[in-house]
């Protein structure tokens, strides 16, 4: 009764969210059929609701999501949850440190769910916003009776965006001790390393403690696999469509057949900016650590998006024209003007416009965050656009703005006459 | 001998063609236009150049939306527009400068900005430009606010002898309000009643003396 008054709450509070801080706020509700099938199993068909909240300030983002379900019983019952936390560091000369923590439960069927909490470090270096390298690392802790350690994570990847796609590859490490059987997915024997600890971790469930019990003979050892994962996010107009597939490295002790292989898709329409028809499905891999097994799924649903969410499979970081601090032209030599940014972070500054014939011309920086360029531009209007990293072309800070005619506006600088 | 020779020249022609081809292609500003919008691009700038506009314009339209990654149907749309609002520049204003001409157009691409909202423009005293009337109009209704809202205030700064600096004044006052959260349209009200007294006539900006000192 609790979980289904605090599912209202949520769903509410996500809807109703006052536009006036929806700037960074972006709440998102999906709601859909959703089927799914592990191996051996009778499909279960679930009316979900997933209710999503995000919110981003400067290098700090905030992203909590919900789901209930509708049960058997016709009572919604709160399933999956998480909350995740990201801090970003400010980019210099293309590189930045990016920390990661969540805090999720995951259910593997309607009754039997599990917590967990990691935290994750990793370097990130753009290439103007168009493509990225990451390595990382950082350790995960499920609550689940038989991993009696941490989760070891490792990795790296890399990412770019061609066209209207970005194209994601990432490769992560997992290293951890559970209790297992003495037998592999293939019914051989294994050695052990040290005898099993029968004692459950805080917080297991009761049913779970008596599963353990009821294991066959059991020992410690060491487990590691690698992820070897692969993405791409497309959007053209109103579609969107997210794939990816993803191959398990490891023993057959610890990667069962069902899980060397995966992969999954989904399509979105959007049917105006805040309405979107979402329909996917696929097969996703064991959780090895937190004991969810493979399972697969299809769903078909609708999203409302109070705000659009961010788009893109990579954390990509927001356009930095944002962050252009100021933006000035002074006169230089006669018939020529000194275009001033100060933007802090970033690697190049391009300003393109009627005096360039519409061709970039990069601005030299000077300093920490200076960036200058002088340029011929006579008494009269002209039209400037700015661009930071290579990203969108934006009209500067501080000076009239028109719609462009391309989809994006143009800044307006009036040059006196020199007398 | 002879063979090897005449191998060498053919190769040096190649490549000399193809370097023409390359530099021929790459001086032609439009040449990543597709055939149709190229057609177009070009029968709107013969058609410009027949109607003594300022046809340069339209080939800066064009390589902005080329520069900006438009498809080509767009950039074509986009140069036709601009003609098009050129011309009825041109028949509202008459014998302005280029630079003004072009300003004009590009504000009646605006939406809902009509020529009769200009009209008072036209006409101007010898040495005072409409430059500024119009950047800071096209601001205005850039930012939402309603196309005869804002052409009204603007025509009656300008009636009551605004300068560029009065102009660009309101663009930062207006812009000042709406970042501290107020109503655009708002905005503009208040700093019209700042701007003009009872009369109708500019008053004057905090920091100036209605009369000269000596």
């Amino acid at each position: 009764m609790t979980e289904a008054k605090f599912a209202i709450v949520a769903l509410t509070t996500a809807l109703l969210a006052p536009q006036a801080i929806a700037a960074q706020i972006a709440p998102r509700v999906e709601a859909g059929a959703l089927v799914t099938q592990q191996d051996g199993g009778l499909p279960v068909n679930n009316l979900r609701l997933a209710p999503g909240v995000s919110y981003e300030r400067g290098g700090f983002s905030i992203n909590a999501r919900g789901a209930a379900w509708l049960s058997e019983q016709q009572q919604w019952q709160l399933a999956d949850g998480s909350i995740r936390g990201m801090f970003t560091s400010p980019t210099v000369y293309g590189v930045r440190a990016e920390m990661i923590s969540n805090a999720s439960r995951a259910f593997s069927d309607q009754s039997l769910g599990d917590d967990q909490v990691d935290v994750q470090t990793r370097i990130h270096v753009l290439f103007k916003q168009r493509g990225g390298i990451w390595v990382g690392g950082g350790l995960a802790r499920p609550w689940r009776v038989a991993v009696i350690s941490s989760v070891d994570v490792t990795g790296g990847g890399a990412w770019t965006k061609l066209g209207n796609a970005t194209m994601s590859g990432m490769l992560t490490n997992f290293s951890f001790t559970k209790v297992a059987p003495t037998l592999d997915s293939t019914n051989t024997a294994v050695s052990c390393g040290t005898a099993a600890t029968r004692l459950p971790t805080p917080g297991a469930s009761a049913s779970a403690f008596a599963l353990l019990e009821a294991a066959p003979p059991a020992c410690s050892r060491q487990s590691r696999f690698s992820d070897a994962e692969a993405s791409i996010h497309w959007e053209q107009g109103a579609l969107e469509v997210n794939a990816q597939g993803g191959y398990r490295f490891g023993s057959s002790y610890d990667v069962t057949p069902d899980s060397r292989r995966w992969s999954a898709a989904t399509a979105t329409v959007w049917m105006s900016d805040r309405v979107a028809l979402v329909a996917g499905g696929g097969r996703q891999p064991a959780n090895v650590a937190r004991g969810i097994p493979s399972r697969t799924y299809g769903t078909v649903g609708l999203t409302l998006a109070y705000w659009p969410m961010p788009k893109g499979v990579v954390p990509v970081a927001t356009p930095k024209a944002l962050l252009v601090k100021s933006f000035e032209v002074r006169p230089a030599a006669p018939g020529m003007q000194k275009i001033i940014i100060r933007v802090g972070g970033v690697e190049t500054v391009d300003v393109m416009g009627d005096f360039s014939d519409w061709s970039p011309l990069t601005l030299v920086r000077h300093g920490r965050d200076l960036w200058e360029l002088t340029v011929p531009l006579s008494p009269g209007q002209h039209q400037i656009n700015v661009r930071v990293d290579g990203g969108l072309w934006v009209a500067p800070p501080g000076v009239p703005t028109m719609r462009d005619g391309f989809n994006g506006e143009v800044g307006i600088l009036v040059v006196p006459n020199d007398k | 001998m002879s063979r090897h020779l005449s191998s060498l020249r053919a190769a040096v022609r190649l490549v000399g063609l193809v370097a023409v081809r390359a530099g021929a292609q790459t001086s032609d500003p439009l040449f990543k236009l597709d055939q149709t919008s190229r057609f177009v691009v070009d029968a709107t700038i013969d058609s410009a150049k027949v109607a003594g506009l300022p046809w340069n314009f339209l080939i800066l339209r064009a390589r902005e939306g080329i520069s900006k990654g438009a498809d080509s149907r767009h950039i074509a749309a986009a140069v036709r527009a601009r003609f098009a609002s050129l011309k009825d520049a041109r028949a509202l204003f008459g014998n302005i400068s280029d630079g003004e001409l072009n300003a004009a157009a590009g504000l009646l691409e605006a939406r809902g900005v009509r020529p009769e909202h200009l009209a008072p423009l036209k006409n101007q005293p010898r040495g005072r430009s409409i430059v500024s009337a119009l950047t800071v109009l096209g601001d205005l209704v850039t930012k939402g606010i309603p196309s005869e809202e804002a052409s009204s205030a603007i025509i009656k700064l300008w009636q009551g002898g605004a300068g560029d600096a009065d102009f660009m004044g309101l663009y930062h006052n207006v812009e000042s309000d709406i970042l501290q959260g107020l109503n655009p349209g708002i905005a503009l009200q208040n700093r019209m009643r700042e701007s003009l007294g009872p009369s109708g006539k500019l008053l004057p900006r905090a920091g100036e003396s209605e009369t000269p000192s000596p």
